[in-house]
Parts: C-alpha cells; sequence; structure tokens
C-alpha cells in the first residue's frame, strides 16, 4: 500500500538535520567505551532507528502515522505500522538552535499561554516541518490543549490526513475501561483501513509478553533508584526508560535487553556503593512533572554540581503499571485501555480526578526516601498547577519541603536559569535542605 | 441607520419592570425571585458548564443555577489552591466557595467541562463543606456511543439526588421539567427573533442579562417575567442609532458590562455563540422521545450548539457562526477568551480563518473574569468598527 502522499521536502530536511545531530551525539560517545555509555548509546541507536523508519516511509511512500505514547504502542508494533509521536519534532529538537524562532512562529498561531510543546508541533505542521502521515491518531486528553490543536491541525495542511480520535472518560472503573476498549478497537480499524496493516491477535499476544517483560525490568530497575545514593546521575534514568518502553521498543525485541543491561550497571553501581552525582548525594528529589527538557544542560548537571541533588524520581519515570492479562483478546484490550487510562505518566494524573497527583506523591516520597518535591508547573499544565494547594498539604502532611516553580520546559525565555537557579538556592536554603 | 453621535447612546426604549429584575439578577447570585425560593425552604444545586443537566435538577423539585462569580473581589483565598495560569472564573469562582458565598447550596455539579473547572471539583470537595456534589463525565465526542455513554451518566446523577434527598424523579417528573425548560429555551428564541430586526428593541447587554437571569431564578418565574418582557418588546421602538451588528462568541461570558462598553461605541451586538446564549437556547430537548434520559443525552451531545472542547464538531460550530452572521445580518464577529483558556484560544484561531476567508471582520479578544481594562476594550472596539468603516 502506497500513500500517494507529497512530503513536504523542509520536513525531510529536518528530519534529516535531527538524525545527523543524533549521529553526531552517537559518534561521540562511541569515544566512550564505559557501561553507562553503552546504556545510553542504545537510546540513541533507537531515536535514529526511528528517524530512518519515518525518512523511509517518507522517502518511498509506504503508508506510516502520528500517534501519542498514550495510545498503547503495543498495537502498532503487533500491526506492524511505522510510527512517530506527534510532538516527536518539538521534544527532540528543543536543543535545535532554531527552537526560538520556532516558538515565536508557533506564537503568532496561537498566542503566548497555550502549551508551548503543542503550539509547536501545530506550527511544525503548519510550517512543513512535519513529515506528512498516512494517517493521524489524535490524542484527546489529558488536557484541552491536545483536544484544540488536533483540531486546528485537521483544518490547515494535514487537512487530507484522516483523523482518528478516541474518546477518553473521566472515570477510573470497569466501565470506562470496557468503554475505552472499544474505543481502542476503532482505533485499530482505523489504521487499517488507511494503512492497510492489520492486528492479528496472536502476534498482540506475543508483543504483550514482550512488553511485560520490559516493564517489569523498568519496576526491578526503579528498585534500584531507591537505594541510597541513587546509583546514577541525570544522564541515565527515569526519562530513558520512559521512552524505550512506550514510544521505542514498546513489545518488540531489544527493549529487554536494554533495560537488562540498565540494570546490570545500576545493581554494580549499588553493590559498590556509588554515587551518580559527583561528590555525593545530598538531597533527594522528586521532579513532579516532564523533566526541564529545553534548560536541562543548565540546571540539571547545576542542580548536582553546587546542591548533591539527585532526582530520585520523576513522573514519566513512576512505574505504576500492571501487566497486561494475554489470556485471550478482551484481556489484552482491556488491561491495554486501563493502561491508556490511568497508567501512562500525566495522562494517570492530569486526566481524571486529582487523586493520582496525591497518591503518587505520597508513595513517591516514602519509596524513594524522597527529600524534597518540585512541582515545576509547565505553563501548559493547568490542571496541575490547580492542584498546588493540595500537593502542598500533602508535603506538608508527608514532612517534605514543596516548591511550586512556574517555568515554560520549552522555553527559556518564559521563566529564565537564572531565575529558576535562584529559586532553588533560596528553597534550599530556607528549608535546611542545603545545609545537609 | 442613522449617524453615530458619541458613547451612551445605545439602549432600549422600553422601561420595563421584568428587564430590570433580569438585570438585577445579573448583578447578584441570590436575587430576589431566588431568595422568596430559598425562604420558602426551596432547595437550589448549582452546576459549571452549559452541559450542566438542569432539567434533571428540577425534576428532583430543586433550582438549578449556573455558577457564576459574580460580586467577586479577589482571589485570596483559592490563591492558595490554585495557580496564577488558571483561569480567573475559577479562581473567583471557588474564592466565593472558599468565603461561604455559595453555602446556601444543597448540591453542586460539575462536568470535566475544561482543565480548570474540573480541578475546582477536587479542590471544592475537600475545602468547601456543600452537602451534595457530583462530578459528570461529559464526552469528547458526538456519536451515538457518546449518547449512550452520557445517559448512563445522567442515570448516576438522577440516582445520587434521589438517594441523597430520598425521592423518586420518575419519567412524568422529567418529561415535565424537560417541557418547563424548553419553554424558557423557546421564550429566548422569541427575544433573539426580535434582535434580527433592523431596528432591534433590545441591546447585547439587556439580552445577556436575560438569558443570564434565565439560569439563575426558578424557571416558571422567569418565564412568566420574560413574556412579559416579550410584551413590551413587541411594539417598542427599536434602536436605530447604532454603526454596525455584531456578533460576540465566547466561553463563559455573564457580564453585561463587558458588551455594554462595546455597544459604548456604537457596535449593537445582535446575536451570539455563547454559554450564557445561544449554546443554551438554540435547540430544544426532543419532546417526542420515548425515554426522557435519552431525550437530554441526545440534546446535550448531539443537538445542543457545542462546545470547542467537542472533538469532531468544529465544522458545525464554524457553520454555526457563519449561519448567524448571515440570519442577524452581522457585520463584524468578536471572538472573546478568557486568558490561559486553550479551548478558546483555539476555538478562536480556527474560527478567525474561517471567517477570514469569508471576508467576514473578527476581532480577538482577551479578558479577565472581573471587568477591568474598560479603556483597552473601548479602544479595541473602536478600532474595529472603524476598521469596518463604520
Amino acid at each position: 500500500m502506497t500513500t500517494k502522499r507529497k512530503q513536504p521536502e523542509k520536513a525531510l530536511q529536518l528530519y534529516r538535520d535531527d538524525k545527523a545531530y543524533m549521529q553526531m551525539l552517537m559518534d561521540g560517545l562511541s569515544l566512550d567505551e564505559s557501561e553507562e555509555a553503552e546504556i545510553n548509546k542504545g537510546v540513541i541507536k533507537a531515536v535514529l532507528d526511528k528517524y530512518d523508519e519515518v525518512l523511509d516511509c517518507a522517502e518511498n511512500d509506504k503508508p506510516f502515522i502520528t500517534s501519542w505514547f498514550a495510545y498503547a504502542a503495543e498495537f502498532f508494533t503487533a500491526m506492524g505500522v511505522p510510527w512517530f509521536m506527534f510532538p516527536q519534532t518539538a521534544f527532540l529538537g528543543i536543543e535545535a538552535p532554531h527552537v526560538t524562532d520556532d516558538i515565536d512562529g508557533a506564537e503568532r498561531l496561537l498566542g503566548s499561554d497555550f502549551c508551548t510543546v503543542l503550539r509547536l508541533s501545530l506550527y511544525y505542521v503548519e510550517a512543513e516541518m512535519s513529515p506528512t502521515p498516512s494517517a493521524c491518531i489524535a490524542l484527546l486528553h489529558p488536557c484541552d490543549g491536545t483536544v484544540m490543536i488536533h483540531q486546528a491541525i485537521k483544518l490547515g495542511k494535514w487537512r487530507d490526513v484522516p483523523m482518528f480520535g478516541a474518546d477518553p472518560p473521566y472515570w477510573e472503573d470497569e466501565r470506562s475501561y470496557e468503554y475505552y476498549a472499544r474505543e481502542l478497537r476503532r482505533m485499530v480499524d482505523f489504521v487499517t483501513e488507511h494503512t492497510g496493516y492489520t492486528l492479528d491477535i496472536d502476534r498482540l499476544r506475543e508483543v504483550c509478553e514482550e512488553s511485560n517483560k520490559e516493564y517489569a525490568l523498568w519496576q526491578e530497575y526503579n528498585e534500584l533508584r531507591r537505594v541510597v545514593p541513587c546509583p546514577h546521575d541525570w544522564t541515565i534514568g527515569p526519562p530513558q526508560c520512559f521512552a524505550m518502553a512506550t514510544f521505542y521498543y514498546p513489545g518488540k525485541p531489544g527493549g529487554a535487553e536494554w533495560f537488562k543491561t540498565l540494570i546490570a550497571n545500576a545493581e554494580k553501581r549499588v553493590k559498590a556503593g556509588v554515587s551518580g552525582v559527583l561528590g555525593g548525594e545530598k538531597i533527594r528529589m522528586l521532579w513532579f512533572d516532564i523533566l526541564p527538557l529545553m534548560w536541562q544542560f543548565d540546571i540539571q548537571p547545576w542542580l548536582e554540581q553546587e546542591w548533591g541533588v539527585s532526582i530520585v524520581m520523576n513522573m514519566f519515570g513512576f512505574t505504576p503499571y500492571e501487566p497486561i492479562d494475554t489470556k485471550n483478546e478482551d484481556t489484552m484490550f482491556r488491561d491495554l485501555s486501563k493502561r491508556s487510562l490511568t497508567e501512562y505518566p500525566m495522562i494517570r494524573q492530569a486526566r481524571g480526578v486529582a487523586d493520582h497527583f496525591l497518591s503518587d506523591i505520597e508513595r513517591i516520597v516514602k519509596d524513594y526516601k524522597i527529600d524534597c518535591v518540585v512541582w515545576p508547573a509547565h505553563m501548559g499544565h493547568k490542571d496541575g498547577s490547580a492542584n498546588t494547594g493540595m500537593m502542598r498539604e500533602k508535603c506538608r502532611e508527608l514532612g517534605v519541603p514543596y516548591l511550586h516553580l512556574g517555568v515554560d520546559i520549552f522555553d527559556k525565555r518564559y521563566t529564565s536559569v537564572d531565575e529558576v537557579k535562584d529559586m532553588f538556592s533560596k528553597f534550599f536554603s530556607s528549608t535546611g535542605l542545603g545545609q545537609k | 441607520m442613522g449617524a453615530w453621535k458619541g458613547e451612551n447612546e445605545l439602549e432600549t426604549t422600553v422601561k420595563s419592570k421584568a428587564l430590570q429584575q433580569f438585570q438585577e439578577a445579573t448583578e447578584t447570585i441570590v436575587n430576589p425571585e431566588l431568595k422568596k425560593w430559598i425562604e420558602q425552604g426551596g432547595k437550589v444545586v448549582g452546576y459549571f458548564c452549559s452541559y450542566g443537566p438542569e432539567e434533571i435538577i428540577t425534576a428532583a423539585g430543586m433550582v438549578p443555577i449556573r455558577i457564576r462569580a459574580t460580586g467577586s473581589t479577589g482571589t485570596e483565598l483559592a490563591d492558595a489552591y490554585l495557580s496564577s495560569i488558571n483561569c480567573s472564573f475559577c479562581r473567583h469562582a471557588f474564592n466565593m466557595g472558599l468565603q461561604g458565598d455559595y453555602d446556601f447550596l444543597e448540591g453542586l455539579v460539575w462536568l470535566n467541562n475544561c482543565d480548570h473547572v474540573r480541578r475546582i471539583y477536587d479542590n471544592w470537595i475537600r475545602k468547601v463543606d456543600t452537602p451534595f456534589t457530583q462530578m459528570m463525565s461529559l464526552p469528547k465526542m458526538t456519536t451515538d456511543v457518546q449518547v449512550e455513554w452520557f445517559r448512563d451518566e445522567l442515570k448516576i446523577l438522577k440516582e445520587a439526588l434521589e438517594k441523597h434527598l430520598g425521592i423518586t424523579i420518575s419519567d412524568e417528573k422529567l418529561w415535565k421539567a424537560i417541557k418547563l425548560h424548553n419553554q424558557t429555551r423557546r421564550l429566548l428564541r422569541q427575544l433573539y427573533e426580535l434582535r434580527k430586526k433592523d431596528n432591534p428593541p433590545i441591546t447585547g447587554a439587556e439580552a445577556l442579562a436575560v438569558v443570564v437571569a434565565s439560569t439563575a431564578m426558578p424557571r416558571e418565574q422567569f418565564n412568566d417575567m420574560l413574556k412579559e418582557l416579550l410584551e413590551e418588546l413587541s411594539d417598542a421602538e427599536g434602536i436605530t442609532d447604532y454603526r454596525a451588528r455584531l456578533m460576540i462568541v465566547a466561553g463563559i461570558l455573564d457580564d453585561p458590562a463587558f458588551i455594554k462598553v462595546i455597544e459604548e461605541q456604537g457596535g449593537l451586538v445582535v446575536t451570539d455563540s455563547m454559554c450564557f446564549g445561544t449554546r443554551i437556547l438554540w435547540t430544544d430537548v426532543n419532546e417526542g422521545a420515548s425515554d426522557p434520559l435519552t431525550a437530554l443525552a441526545r440534546y446535550y451531545i448531539q443537538d445542543k450548539p457545542a462546545c470547542p472542547r467537542m472533538f469532531d464538531t468544529q465544522p458545525q460550530r464554524s457553520k454555526f457562526v457563519r449561519d448567524m452572521v448571515k440570519e442577524f445580518k452581522v457585520d463584524g464577529v468578536i471572538g472573546e477568551r478568557m486568558i490561559f483558556c486553550d479551548l478558546w484560544t483555539g476555538e478562536n484561531f480556527m474560527l478567525g480563518g474561517d471567517l477570514k476567508e469569508e471576508g467576514i471582520p473578527f476581532l480577538k479578544l482577551d479578558r479577565e473574569y472581573i471587568m477591568a481594562g474598560a479603556g483597552q476594550l473601548r479602544t479595541r472596539a473602536q478600532a474595529f468598527l472603524e476598521s469596518m468603516g463604520r
């Protein structure tokens, strides 16, 4: 099946450029033969493979789709359909020199208080900087922004790209899981209709079994992060685990192997009592949101070096996942539905009742011996920011200091690096954490 | 249309007691009619959002009122729980809840209509002691599957109210309530019909006051008062001295003062697509259906003009606005949104594009819930009218 879609050359070039940047990182890492470097090489290889997959489809007129991590990518693995995550360009290009110009371009479309990653995603479509897929799976939760961005995309350059959205219920109960399972069945039919790829249930079972192994290994790795000191620094851990399990290797061979390598290294470090933070871990932090991607090189190394902070856990690294019951088709759809509604990060916390914000904080603080909780308050996360009082009270109850920052995770200009550092310094000083 | 002579010119020529009562109802939460109801032992249930199924509350023998933050002057209490990127309506409304302004409510119903309001639910149930609270899961799509889902949600609400009050809400009571609310809608549409005239007998600010009042007092009284007003307006002298006919497209806009500022510049607001406007009155619940809950579910999910949060409805929403422009002979459209509202940011972006294609002037306006920056609004409205050559 061919797509007969004309691909914007600018998009393909951007993908080639981004891939070249990743290749450069890989080449740099190849000089490092440490186990830690091997772990990161595995992730970069997955990124490069994804670029290759999308470029191959786009350049050779093969069907491919765009979707989101929250749609149980096990389905796509089982169907064999190539896909990329809709905001991938925005996420992976976050350190690219053109990104501030892109944000300005996005502002001309949707103003300045709409989530920047979503604004950017629309901009990349409208500026023809994103490859045109055969079909688009729209995400209708956890926030208003996702619902609106997909409607807007439907009107512009992707007017002719078929789009599907699964209706997410608010509740967490059997009625909701069954309802959403039916929505996921519709999604599979939609993908088949527009790409020709079909779902074989035995193949889905194999994929889910493989995926179960990955999630179990991820959980095992997280057990090791509970140890004091945390075995890995900011360059290894939760973000990579999340990306590998939900996006790059969901149920694919190679995923479990990567996790095993990660665990082996962490175990070795734990046994040797090696701290991820050079100079010693002084403050164990829960960063309860997406990590500060735009300024990760500014903030995270500084936190480690200046204050001995280990970001032991973040929202995306937390693992509330339950294994998928592979007994039959219905159990798999039901469990993947439940995962899609209540386990993936951000969806779990932000879609329905606010309780997960509080119960997750409590569980992580207790399990991971957390010293402080940071709510970055990304400007797009309005529902989460409406929980700030509840989170503060929960932290008081647990006896851990709570910091509400107020940043744009994708734009340093919103709150500058210096301002963020200043907020952290005052926080650590005033709470006494800096004296540890 | 006469030449524009300056500010403060637009108002109805009718000196109506009913209109005055409606206007008073927009200036407070507990208006005299509602106060009378409460003093007589009647119960009141609030709801957020135009999808609030007020018919079920009426069928339970209570008065449904749409939650507003009218009269709020600050958000000091709410700001301890919410943040500066939450919309000011929510901050003011929750603040009023915290300071006890809504203590008279027997119950409160939410839907997960937007990121801000659904979090008010989480905060409210922890911090405000309202006897009955209920969240409803509102679908984001509008097929028959979602009608069926929402019917179940309505049934859950009905049963929860029955349990709370120790009553039975029969189909007969539901149909009676549906008929009552349909009558409100029909009467309001009659008011809108009058606004189609070349010389409408009522301003946009006055019409907004009427619609707001329709969500704020016992419906029987409201309907009687509106009949009285319609009678008075039927042969009233219309407004002639305006520069242009405008339409407002917005979410929650419950303050006539906002429209008054625009109308003071000569832009007569003749219609809208708003939550306190056509979105709650343009269609009726089907009284011929066999099951009242299904009829209500179909009305809310499929029949009423949709909110931008309903994913698969943008073409209909856009068409609705364009049809209204034709029907009401609108010269220009103002898209208003509350700052930090992603739903209306997206909607105005899309609608602006559609209207541009058809050559319909469109102005985007941001605002806070409390009427502030009237000077800036005045300037923007003036410039908009001038850009239309008016």
